[in-house]
């Protein structure tokens, strides 16, 4: 338990030291949803600014007004405000993926690194990283779909029983089952992220053959991690939902705007927390086997241009 | 010469053939009950035209039934009858039947899936046909198909008498049939240990309007029978828990493991009956000015908390009809709540109706509330008031959905009335409004429920349409008018079959006024109705002076607005104009031009114009064009991007968090 919290804390106080990430990593994504939202936005400005009958959507959200809108043809299909959502949210994943190895790096070392050195670590490992991902899609996509076809099997027969909840509850006991499943797949890519990039491993094979076996020797201590860390997660953004509700007035756009991009970044934080813990996790399996991840905590290179106006 | 006895012999064999004949013809003894026993009433309520006398055998392990059937027909159409016209309506669960084509052309409720089970067949097979003094008669059948001609529906099968039934005469039909239910695909069938047993006899006709209306089953429309008196026997293994139409009357055990519940109804026109070894069954009253109703509630084991929310909605909706319509007659209403994802919710039979729920209902979602409400409301509208619902499904869905606007709005509030949820608001009269607002020129509302475009046509016409229709007509004749209106009709034709001109003319009737312009646009036509704002604009006055500094208050104004009607539908409607100073105009315009314009010269600027400022026409399609705010207020667009924005950020982050 005391190990547990250790690798925690140590995880906490990295994304703390660090927390620059998860600010640029939220304007991020604030940036590209504005982006991504500019189609509804638009539509929804013509439609309603000029209608009395929108005031239905401003104290309140009368979901009469709000169907009405979305089947006039004025405001044209859905999926024309859904492509562009979609867009960038791939988009924010694959720049997660390009920038993911410079945080990384920056997370394992015991300063600011250099915006030169955080590009620099990037584009070493973006090839490597399309290649941890690829991967991953491919086991993950192979588990995800036996697990879940196993979980449709099972909800097919409980709900040839009379037992109205049983079909519910057996969901919802495999889903846990399939996030935790998940969860530890996802661990052994983190770790296997975190050896590409630390040990600079070419070949991304010996780091996930080396993160599996960590993982596999620690799996309960890194999915409790993992899993307690969700839960921070889960209950921050049921009480942000709450407070959103209770304390933000309906007609309020700003405090709307504030609450929610405060449950958005500590969702993103949490994340980032993980992260964080998986690099103090590998850090201390360095110092246990330094045979393994041999160059964690050593010197980092020089960097070409390093200065304090240019951190990252 | 012939002796005496001989001529003794030849006399009474004339009288035997005359009685032989007489008795053929129409067997004196036959009559149909004048019992009181299930309706709050010393004397029968309605012209009963049929008794039906069921003995049935449900086996659940193959959900097949057996049955005797005597059925004793008055013949009040004051002509003799030689043909007779019976609904088998479970025939409609087979691959080429019309019901089954029509479900699936049209995706109906989703009901059918994709692949063909055998466990969706249903059959209404007739084993024997007799008919009392005529003989058997079971090869004499024939089935017909008066609607599409698809050879392959076996829903209607007609006999042909060799002896006519005179007029107010009585024949007896005595059938043997045997059922195979459905696992449910709409309203009838089985679903697990469950059985709804709703359109499951052979029913005769409706001889109305001189012929007989004997409709096939189709995808989308429901039923239409005569009213009369039931006697059904029903036996079932003994670990089910059967409810019923009408009152039981005895409850039996039988030596083979299986019990016989045995029920009676008066004056209704449809028998429907549930078993299930799980229902928990609660009962509670209602007091009716005829008399005291027993409220039976029969709830599904996940459901039991449920059960005070479906009484309290039952009772409320009950006390609106009484005070608003007329009494309820009857001494039992049956509550089912179905097994879940059964496909058997929502529907309604006489003194029998099913609920709609899920164990994971939000108290503050009234979806089970609106199908109580609306299920109870067919016992006026379709039960007592029996509309043919082949042909003017719009008089039973869509007056009972008018019904059912003003009963919840008067109960939960009229923004709030399908969902009061976390600042989220739902009015059950939008929900009507919004399934029209899609279809709306599509169909008149006036139409054989067949022949709609679609079933989203059909849906969104009878029931959304006609309801918005009748909210629109309060506004021109007044709430208390229209009440007053749906009083007389329902108290002057309960018990019989309206057709559209009774209703419509009862209303033109109690109101005072010509309503045809109305009528035959909203009931008649397709018309659409649709006003928009399409200018409002201030100028100033002086524009041509140079260096003119604008002061509120002090500098004038010519001020347009130009109203236009955009769709076919004519109809007067109001404007009102407000300008920055406070003053408020109301401009009335009789719609008949395709555009109005309203000129003002005011030291004042333009606010915001609105058509139909009190909101009283529910038809127009389209909402927003109805007003203009003429400086615009970004608040709610951006508030709906804020909400956008954060979704799709959520998303992003999820796709991140786990890919990468």
């Amino acid at each position: 338990m005391a190990e547990k919290q250790n690798i925690l804390s140590a995880g906490a106080a990295i994304a703390s030291r660090n927390k620059r990430y998860v600010v640029w990593f939220w304007l991020l994504n604030l940036v590209l949803a504005a982006i991504g939202g500019t189609a509804f936005s638009l539509r929804a400005h013509a439609l309603l600014d000029h209608s009395l009958y929108a005031s239905g959507l401003v104290h309140g959200f009368d979901v009469g007004v709000f169907l009405e809108m979305l089947g006039r043809p004025e405001f044209g299909p859905l999926r024309a405000s859904t492509a562009p959502a979609m867009t960038v949210a791939v988009l924010f994943f694959l720049l997660t993926m390009i920038f993911l190895p410079g945080i990384l790096q920056g997370y394992a070392s015991d300063h600011h690194i250099s915006r030169a050195e955080f590009f620099r670590i990037c584009g070493v490992n973006l090839l490597r990283f399309v290649r941890l991902t690829i991967l991953f899609a491919v086991i993950g996509g192979i588990v995800a779909g036996i697990l879940f076809g196993i979980q449709s099997g099972l909800i097919k027969a409980a709900d040839t029983t009379s037992y109205e909840l049983l079909p519910f509850n057996v969901q919802l006991a495999s889903w846990i089952v399939i996030i935790l499943i998940m969860t530890a797949i996802r661990i052994w890519f983190d770790l296997a992220e975190i050896s590409v990039v630390l040990t600079d491993q070419p070949a991304v094979r010996k780091s996930l053959s080396s993160a599996f076996r960590q993982t596999r020797k620690s799996l309960a201590r890194l999915l409790s991690s993992y899993v307690l860390i969700a839960v921070v997660g889960l209950l921050v953004f049921a009480v942000g939902i709450w407070l959103w509700h209770a304390i933000v007035p309906p007609a309020s756009v700003l405090g709307a705007f504030l609450i929610s991009q405060a449950i958005l970044f500590s969702l993103l934080a949490v994340r980032f927390w993980q992260r964080a813990t998986a690099v103090a996790f590998y850090a201390r399996s360095a110092i246990e086997q330094p045979v393994e991840a041999p160059s964690l905590m050593a010197p980092l290179p020089p960097a070409p241009v390093p200065s304090e106006s240019a951190q990252v | 010469m012939p002796s005496l006895p001989l001529k003794a012999i030849q006399g009474l064999f004339a009288i035997m053939f005359v009685a032989h004949a007489i008795a053929q013809v129409s067997p004196p003894t036959l009559s149909i009950p004048s019992t009181t026993l299930a309706i709050n009433s010393s004397s029968p309520m309605s012209q009963r035209v049929v008794h039906y006398e069921i003995d049935a055998k449900y086996d659940p392990r193959s959900h097949t039934l057996d049955a005797a059937e005597v059925l004793t027909y008055h013949n009040l159409t004051g002509q003799a009858l030689d043909t007779f016209p019976f609904h088998l309506y479970l025939n409609g669960f087979q691959p080429n039947a019309t019901w089954i084509k029509e479900t699936k052309r049209d995706s109906i409720r989703d009901e059918l899936p994709e692949e063909w089970d055998s466990k969706y067949y249903g059959s209404d097979e007739i084993k024997r046909f007799e008919v009392d003094g005529q003989g058997d008669l079971t090869s004499q059948l024939q089935f017909i198909q008066p609607d599409d001609h698809n050879k392959d529906d076996k829903t209607v099968a007609q006999v042909r008498l060799p002896h006519p039934i005179p007029p107010d005469g009585y024949v007896q039909f005595k059938i043997a049939f045997h059922d195979q239910f459905p696992e449910t695909l709409a309203r009838t069938g089985w679903n697990r240990d469950f059985l709804l047993a709703g359109q499951w006899f052979p029913k005769a006709g409706v001889w109305w309007h001189g012929a007989w209306n004997c409709h096939q089953f189709h995808g989308a429309t429901e039923f239409f029978s005569d009213f009369g008196v039931y006697d059904v026997k029903i036996t079932v293994p003994q670990n089910e828990v059967v409810g019923a139409s009408g009152i039981q009357v005895s409850n039996v055990s039988n030596p083979d493991g299986t019990k016989t519940v045995t029920y009676h109804a008066d004056d209704i026109h449809d028998f429907a009956w549930t078993a299930s070894p799980r229902y928990k069954v609660y009962e509670d009253s209602f007091q009716s000015s005829m008399g005291p109703v027993k409220l039976i509630l029969m709830m599904q084991p996940a459901h039991v908390n449920q059960e005070e929310r479906h009484a309290r909605i039952l009772e409320q909706t009950m006390d609106r009809f009484e005070s608003w319509y007329g009494p309820y007659p009857y001494k039992t209403i049956t509550l089912v709540d179905p097994e879940h994802d059964s496909a058997a919710g929502g529907m309604e039979y006489p003194t029998f109706i099913t609920g709609e729920t899920a164990w994971w209902m939000p108290k503050r979602v009234y979806l089970p509330e609106v199908a109580v409400e609306h299920e109870f409301g067919h016992q006026y509208w379709y039960g007592m008031v029996a509309t043919n619902e082949f042909e003017d499904a719009w008089m039973d869905e869509g007056i009972n959905s008018y019904s059912e606007v003003k009963v919840m709005d008067s109960i939960l509030g009229p923004r709030t009335s399908f969902a009061n949820l976390w600042g989220v608001t739902g009015g059950d009269g939008e929900a009507r409004r919004d399934g029209y607002i899609s279809v709306a020129d599509l169909d008149p509302i006036a139409r054989n429920g067949w022949e709609y475009v679609d079933y989203n046509s059909y849906g969104g016409i009878t029931y959304g349409k006609t309801a918005s229709v009748l909210l629109t007509l309060e506004g021109i004749i007044g709430e208390d008018t229209l009440r007053q209106a749906m009083r007389t009709y329902f108290m002057r034709y309960r018990f019989t079959h309206p057709t559209k001109e009774d209703f419509l003319k009862t209303i033109e009737e109690v109101s005072g006024k010509n309503l045809r312009w109305y009528f035959d646009q909203a009931f008649y036509g397709s018309e659409v109705l649709d006003y928009e704002v399409l200018r409002a604009k201030s100028t100033l006055v002086e524009w041509y002076k140079e260096n003119l500094k604008e002061k509120k208050g002090e500098t004038e104004y010519n001020s347009e607005v130009v109203i236009h009607r955009k769709g076919d539908f004519v109809m007067p409607v109001e404007i009102a104009v407000i300008f920055d100073n406070g003053d408020k105009v109301r401009e009335q315009w009789d719609g008949k031009d395709r555009w109005i314009r309203f000129a003002y010269t005011k030291k004042a600027k333009l606010v915001s114009v609105e058509i139909d400022p009190d909101h009283k026409i529910l038809i127009d399609r389209n909402n927003f064009n109805n007003s203009n705010l003429v400086e615009g207020d970004g608040k709610a667009a951006r508030k709906l991007a804020n909400y956008w924005n954060f979704v799709t950020q959520l998303m992003a982050q999820l796709l991140a968090w786990w890919l990468v």
